[in-house]
C-alpha cells in the first residue's frame, strides 16, 4: 500500500514538475518540420514552416499559422465522387462531417499513378505537457496543387471506362468535410523534444486528394455531370522538427 | 548504424507502399474449358494482334448453361506490370469489362465472365497494362 502511495506521489510530482517547466518556454514557437507517412498503396512526404504563439501564463497551449508542402503519391488508388451534395446527406458546414454517406451516388475513379504536390496555408494547435512532450493538430486551409496527369478507370453504374488524363484539382480550400475542394492535409502528432532545437514526432495524417477527369464524366442520379473525385488517405509515420 | 537502419526501413516501407503491381506469372498454364461448353465465336478465329509486345494466340468465347467464359489458347505475351484481360467495345479500351489480371504470360487460360455482355458491342478481347494505360494486344471476337 505504501509503495502504491509513494508511486502515485512520485508520478504526481514528476508531472507537476513537468508542467511547471512550461513557464520557461519562449512565447513564440517557430519551427520547420519534415514528416513521412505511409498507408495502403500510398504515402506522403510533408514539409512545413510553423509559427505558433504560446498562450496564457503556463504557455501550455499554442496556436498559429504555417505553410505546408505535401507530396502525395500512390498506386491504383480509389477516388470516389467528391461533391458534398452527392457524397453526403447534408452539406451544412461542420454537420457534413457527421452526415450519412450517400453511397447510391458514389462512383469510383481508380487513378493509376496519382502524384500531387500541394502548397497550403495551415492553422495549427498544440498543447505542451512539459518541456519534452507535446501534442498537436493542424489542418490546411487554402492553397494550390500541381501534379502528374494519370490514366484512370471510372466504374460508373456497372460500366467501366478508361479516363486517359485525370488531373489533380488545382485549387484547394477548406470548407469542412466533403464540402472541401482540392487536396488538403490534416495532422495529429505527439512530439518529443530532444533539446532546444530538435524534436521527433509520431504522426497521423488524414489527406484529402482530389483528381478531376477530362474526357469522361459520371452522370449522377440527379442528372448532373461529375468530374471531381476524392481519395481520403489515412497515413501513419514519423517526423522531425527543428525549432528556432 | 542506427541512422542507416532507420533510413533503410523508411525506404523499404515506402517501396512496399508503392509496389502494388508486379508482373504476371510466366508459368505455362494449361487450363481447359469444360468439354460441354460451346464456342460462341466459332465464325471468328479471334487471333491476337500484337502492339510491340509479342502477343500471340487466340481468344474464344464459350458458353455453358448460360455462363460465359473467355479462353486464351496457345497464348503468349511479353510480361508487364498490371496486365489485365478486357472485353472491350473498341480496340482501345474506352468502354470495357475487366475480367481480371492476366493469370500468366504463357499457355491456355480461362476467364469467367460474370455478366452476359452484348457481344455485338463487346467484340474485342484485349490484353492491357492498366497501370500505364498501354495496350499489349487485341483479338476480334465478332464482326
Amino acid at each position: 500500500m505504501n509503495k502504491k502511495i509513494a508511486l502515485i506521489a512520485f508520478l504526481s510530482i514528476s508531472v507537476s514538475m513537468g508542467f511547471s517547466q512550461t513557464g520557461t518556454l519562449p512565447r513564440i514557437n517557430s519551427f520547420i518540420d519534415l514528416s513521412g507517412t505511409i498507408g495502403e498503396s500510398q504515402g506522403a512526404i510533408a514539409a512545413s514552416y510553423v509559427h505558433n504563439w504560446r498562450l496564457g501564463k503556463t504557455k501550455r497551449w499554442e496556436i498559429g499559422y504555417g505553410v505546408r508542402w505535401t507530396s502525395y503519391f500512390g498506386v491504383k488508388n480509389d477516388f470516389t465522387t467528391a461533391p458534398g451534395r452527392l457524397a453526403r446527406s447534408t452539406t451544412f458546414p461542420f454537420l457534413i462531417v457527421f452526415a450519412a454517406h450517400e453511397t447510391k451516388n458514389e462512383d469510383t475513379l481508380q487513378v493509376q499513378r496519382p502524384f500531387t504536390n500541394s502548397i497550403n496555408l495551415s492553422t495549427n494547435f498544440g498543447y505542451h505537457f512539459n518541456n519534452h512532450w507535446s501534442a498537436g493538430f493542424n489542418i490546411d486551409v487554402i492553397g494550390f496543387t500541381f501534379g502528374r496527369t494519370s490514366s484512370a478507370v471510372l466504374t460508373s453504374n456497372g460500366v467501366t471506362k478508361t479516363e486517359n488524363a485525370a488531373r489533380p484539382a488545382a485549387f484547394n480550400v477548406l470548407l469542412t468535410g466533403d464540402n472541401d475542394i482540392g487536396s488538403l492535409n490534416s495532422e495529429f502528432f505527439v512530439k518529443y523534444q530532444l533539446n532546444n532545437h530538435w524534436g521527433i514526432k509520431a504522426d497521423y495524417q488524414f489527406i484529402f486528394v482530389e483528381y478531376k477527369t477530362t474526357t469522361i464524366k459520371q452522370t449522377a442520379p440527379d442528372g448532373t455531370m461529375v468530374d471531381r473525385f476524392r481519395n481520403k488517405a489515412n497515413l501513419f509515420g514519423v517526423g522531425v522538427s527543428y525549432h528556432f | 548504424m542506427k541512422k542507416t537502419i532507420i533510413i533503410l526501413s523508411i525506404v523499404v516501407m515506402f517501396t512496399m507502399a508503392c509496389n502494388k503491381n508486379a508482373g504476371s506469372s510466366t508459368a505455362t498454364l494449361n487450363e481447359k474449358v469444360d468439354t460441354a461448353a460451346m464456342v460462341v465465336n466459332n465464325t471468328m478465329p479471334g487471333a491476337f494482334i500484337s502492339y510491340g509486345q509479342n502477343v500471340t494466340g487466340t481468344a474464344k468465347l464459350y458458353v455453358k448453361e448460360g455462363k460465359y467464359s473467355l479462353a486464351l489458347e496457345n497464348f503468349s505475351t511479353n510480361n508487364g506490370p498490371d496486365l489485365h484481360v478486357y472485353l472491350s467495345k473498341e480496340i482501345q479500351p474506352a468502354n470495357f469489362i475487366d475480367l481480371g489480371k492476366l493469370t500468366s504470360t504463357n499457355g491456355n487460360q480461362v476467364y469467367a465472365i460474370s455478366v452476359k455482355p452484348d457481344f455485338t458491342q463487346y467484340k474485342y478481347a484485349l490484353i492491357h497494362c492498366q497501370q500505364y494505360n498501354h495496350l499489349f494486344g487485341s483479338a476480334e471476337l465478332a464482326k
